[in-house]
């Protein structure tokens, strides 16, 4: 409250408002404790250079706590904060301090650690310092600047001689508590930041945390935001905000998911007929009952051949077919590969390990591929193309399932973009199950 | 005289593993709340299938036997992976004649007990690994509960359990047709649970209770929020899965939607909590869906501004930050939408109210909007006054953000 005379601030409060704006020159500070009024300034410096993180900005619970050695976050969206350490940060840098806190939560970055902790068996204690670590430049890298200041000691990638644009799972296996991160073994976001519990938690039984679906609720609201606004935001925040409520799978799960569907379906593969009886037929006296055929499905794969795929993306995603084919009841035999770049090759059994000549290189025309595969006898049950997507697609839909592997190249297409803002890009068409193939094949 | 100790009978080798077992089996049971039980059995009481995902050996089957105690119906498990479509179809049995008798259907003989018991509770197991043929057979078996040419009672529940598309290597995914039938629950285990049931006690979830009262005050509730959803958001009523990741899950259609209204109905009557309420709806209409659905709700659950206005003083604002600021909004928008100057008064002493119980940047905006709707004959209240703080928030802000742009 403000410590001057009543009257005095009232002419002057008049005075402003008539004017449209109220204001006070004095500033107020609670006197002890926590400077609430600085660490409040912070915030909404950091909302108004921020709008979208807004909700969850002010979401957050504050609690104040010597205990913490700057601020700290838990799992429950408490912010706990230092009053020693707001007395000594200048206001932009607590707005940075701000943003980064919360950006934890946001990103889930203990729910994330909780994960990667179960999936590589960490346990120790350094081990979540690491993910601290590693969930920090995940942040760092990309939340700064534009109106908002880089606190002073904030831990970048390149200190660590990481590469930027990186995802907390994938710094983490480049992190190795040694000289190099000596001076950061005080850093501390708390438990929201990598999902052990500290000593100052209220945990989950203590007053005003968010429960799951409070937490969901505000993530999906700024996801939302985002998402509505693609053009204010940098691309690490938009990138979250597709992913928030939908983390990619990786590729080979859903490859294999497309594959089998399309193997599996009605008119390919096994099914049950009454074409001939089954053999439980003799238990059963005077029912009919159906048997199941067995057909293995035929898989025919083109690839494209043209320069920008790399040998080691195709022998792996030939492999995965291979072996999901086959997984599916298909034998070797009856998985066919065919090469293509701008004519088509010859279309050959997969038979041998030692693979397949790949000739081509230049552009890619996956029509013409499409027409040999067909064309083979017997007949595929299922295509499958390997390709980047830069071709032009047949016009109708073929007589069988497609699968679409699409090697992802969000670089080149938007370099693409940059040098010709007429150019659209060729998406695979709407009869085909397309999977995205490299996309997130370590992140989750 | 001294008799001689009786000897004992000898105990054979299995009665003594039986001793052990039994001494194995006693274990007790501790009330816990469990949302996911709860919205089992809310879903289940909805007489809507429920599909439950989660890895093999995760307790699926122990969650469903404790459910069909607890509703006091017998259960019948059926493997799916295991059975032909015929036996959810059907068995073609020729008879005499069939020309003028036909061929009638036969029914398997545990369709034939569930429909003489006239109640129970039908356990689908291991869906997603049955063939897409045995998948179709049963879409006829959850959609229209006929098998062959019976048709179960209306006392039968149905729920039934996959394995996700990762651990289920040889499995199929669910059509988009069958999977927008089910209400998706994901099913995970606890590690504190497991880690007490083994060590002999159990958790015992206490069952939602209808509440005869509410009945009539659900369902108009449950109206009101799926219509106010869907009356904005025309695009979110029907829309196919058609991104990959998403295939196999709920999705939203008029159908899925009519099931999340009668879920939020029972939700509401058992007065279960959000947290419940937001894994029923996002099991039935998906994430997005979901989620905007659970947002208009807590909009429902803010108090009216109009109420706030009328009585300052005594108003009651959430303790949530960005739920207080949508309120504080909310107060400034119906100032703007019909001015006049007990509002206006009305409106500072609200804002003032809010910086004595909650944290002080939340009213930096609202104040400026409501100091700028100020009308040439009006005086400033005296309630401003207390407002004095705010001002000096906003100078800093702005301060700061000078200093942001000279350090960069």
């Amino acid at each position: 409250m403000s410590t001057n005379a009543p009257g005095e601030v009232s002419a002057g409060i008049r005075e402003n408002v008539s004017a449209g704006i109220a204001e006070d020159p004095h500033t107020s500070g609670e006197g002890g404790g926590l400077d609430r009024d600085k660490l409040f300034a912070a915030r909404l410096h950091a909302a108004r250079v921020r709008p979208y993180l807004a909700t969850a900005l002010f979401a957050l619970h504050t609690v104040e706590s010597p205990e913490v050695p700057t601020m700290a976050v838990d799992r429950h969206w408490r912010c706990y904060v230092s009053p020693a350490f707001v007395d000594r940060t200048p206001v932009e840098e607590l707005a940075g301090v701000w943003v980064h806190e919360v950006s934890h939560l946001l990103r889930d970055h203990h729910g994330r650690g909780d994960r990667v902790a179960r999936e590589r068996g960490l346990t120790g204690v350094g081990d979540r310092l690491r993910m601290n670590i590693a969930a920090d430049c995940e942040i760092n890298d990309d939340v700064y600047g534009d109106g908002l200041v880089r606190p002073r000691g904030a831990v970048r990638p390149g200190r660590l001689r990481l590469p930027e644009g990186q995802l907390m799972e994938e710094y983490l296996s480049g992190i190795s508590l040694g000289p190099l991160t000596l001076d950061l073994s005080w850093l501390d976001c708390g438990s929201g930041a990598d999902g052990l519990e500290r000593a100052w938690d209220l945990g989950p039984e203590g007053a005003d945390g968010l429960s799951e679906q409070e937490r969901d609720a505000v993530r999906f609201r700024v996801a939302q935001g985002i998402r509505a606004r693609p053009g204010d935001t940098p691309r690490g925040w938009r990138r979250w905000a597709e992913e928030a409520f939908h983390p990619p799978q990786p590729w080979r799960e859903l490859l294999g998911a497309a594959l089998r569907a399309a193997v599996s379906g009605a008119g390919a593969g096994d099914d049950y007929s009454y074409g001939r009886p089954s053999r439980r037929s003799a238990g059963v006296p005077g029912a009919v009952l159906p048997s199941l055929r067995r057909r293995p499905p035929r898989v025919c794969v083109i690839i494209d051949t043209s320069g920008s795929v790399s040998d080691e993306e195709l022998g792996s995603a030939l492999l995965e077919v291979a072996a999901i084919s086959r997984a599916v009841g298909g034998r070797r035999d009856l998985v066919h590969v065919l090469s293509c770049d701008a004519a088509a090759g010859v279309v050959r059994p997969l038979c041998r390990a030692e693979g397949i000549p790949l000739v081509g290189g230049g552009g890619t025309d996956l029509r013409a591929g499409f027409e040999k595969a067909l064309r083979s006898r017997p007949r595929p049950d299922v295509v499958v193309a390997l390709t980047d997507g830069q071709t032009p697609w047949p016009s109708t839909r073929p007589p069988c399932r497609t699968v679409v592997g699409l090697f992802s190249r969000p670089g080149m297409s938007r370099a693409r973009r940059e040098n010709n803002p007429e150019y659209v890009p060729r998406l695979p068409p709407a009869w085909a199950r397309v999977v995205e193939i490299g996309s997130a094949s370590t992140a989750r | 005289m001294p008799m001689p100790m009786p000897t004992p009978a000898p105990t054979s080798q299995l009665d003594i593993a039986a001793d052990l077992l039994t001494l194995l089996r006693d274990s007790t049971t501790e009330p816990r709340p469990d949302s996911r039980l709860e919205a089992l059995t809310l879903a289940v009481a909805a007489d809507l299938p429920v599909l439950l995902w989660g890895e093999p050996g995760i307790g699926k089957t122990a969650a469903l036997t404790q459910l069909a105690t607890a509703l006091d119906l017998p259960l019948t498990t059926v493997i799916a992976s295991v059975h032909e479509p015929s036996d959810f179809s059907g068995l073609p049995v020729i008879g005499d004649d069939p020309a003028t008798q036909g061929v009638p259907m036969a029914p398997p003989d545990w369709a034939v007990r569930l429909v003489r018991a006239g109640r129970g509770l039908l356990f689908l197991d291991e869906l997603s690994t049955a063939p897409p043929a045995v998948q179709a057979a049963l879409l006829r078996l959850v959609l229209e509960r006929r098998i062959g040419a019976l048709r179960l009672p209306p006392g039968v529940r149905i729920v039934a359990a996959a394995n996700p598309r990762s651990s289920a290597a040889d499995g199929w995914e669910l059509s988009p047709p069958l999977a927008n039938r089910f209400v998706h629950l994901q099913w995970t285990h606890d590690h504190e649970v497991v880690v007490r049931g083994l060590g002999g006690t159990w958790p015992r979830a206490t069952l939602p209770r209808l509440d005869p009262g509410k009945l009539p005050e659900a369902v108009n509730f449950a109206r009101r929020a799926v219509c106010g959803l869907l009356a904005a958001r025309p695009t979110l009523v029907h829309r196919l899965p058609s991104d990959e990741t998403r295939r196999g899950g709920p999705w939203p259609s008029p159908r899925s939607w009519d099931m999340t209204l009668s879920l939020i109905a029972f939700a509401t009557a058992a007065g279960s909590d959000r947290d419940v309420l937001s894994l029923l709806v996002r099991g039935t209409v998906g994430d997005g869906p979901g989620l905007e659905l659970l947002a208009g709700l807590d909009r429902l659950d803010l108090p009216d501004p109009e109420d706030v206005l009328a009585d300052p003083e005594g108003a009651v604002l959430p303790e949530r930050g960005d739920l207080r600021q949508a309120v504080l909004d909310a107060v400034v928008a119906a100032v703007r939408a019909r001015p006049d100057r007990a509002r206006w008064d009305s409106a500072w002493a609200v804002l003032a109210r809010a910086l004595e119980t909650g944290a002080p940047d939340l009213v930096v905006v609202p104040a400026t909007t409501l100091a700028s709707l100020r009308q040439q004959d009006w005086d400033v209240p005296a309630t401003v006054e207390r407002l004095a703080g705010t001002v000096a928030l906003s100078r800093r802000a702005d301060r700061a953000a000078v200093a942001s742009e000279a350090r960069r």
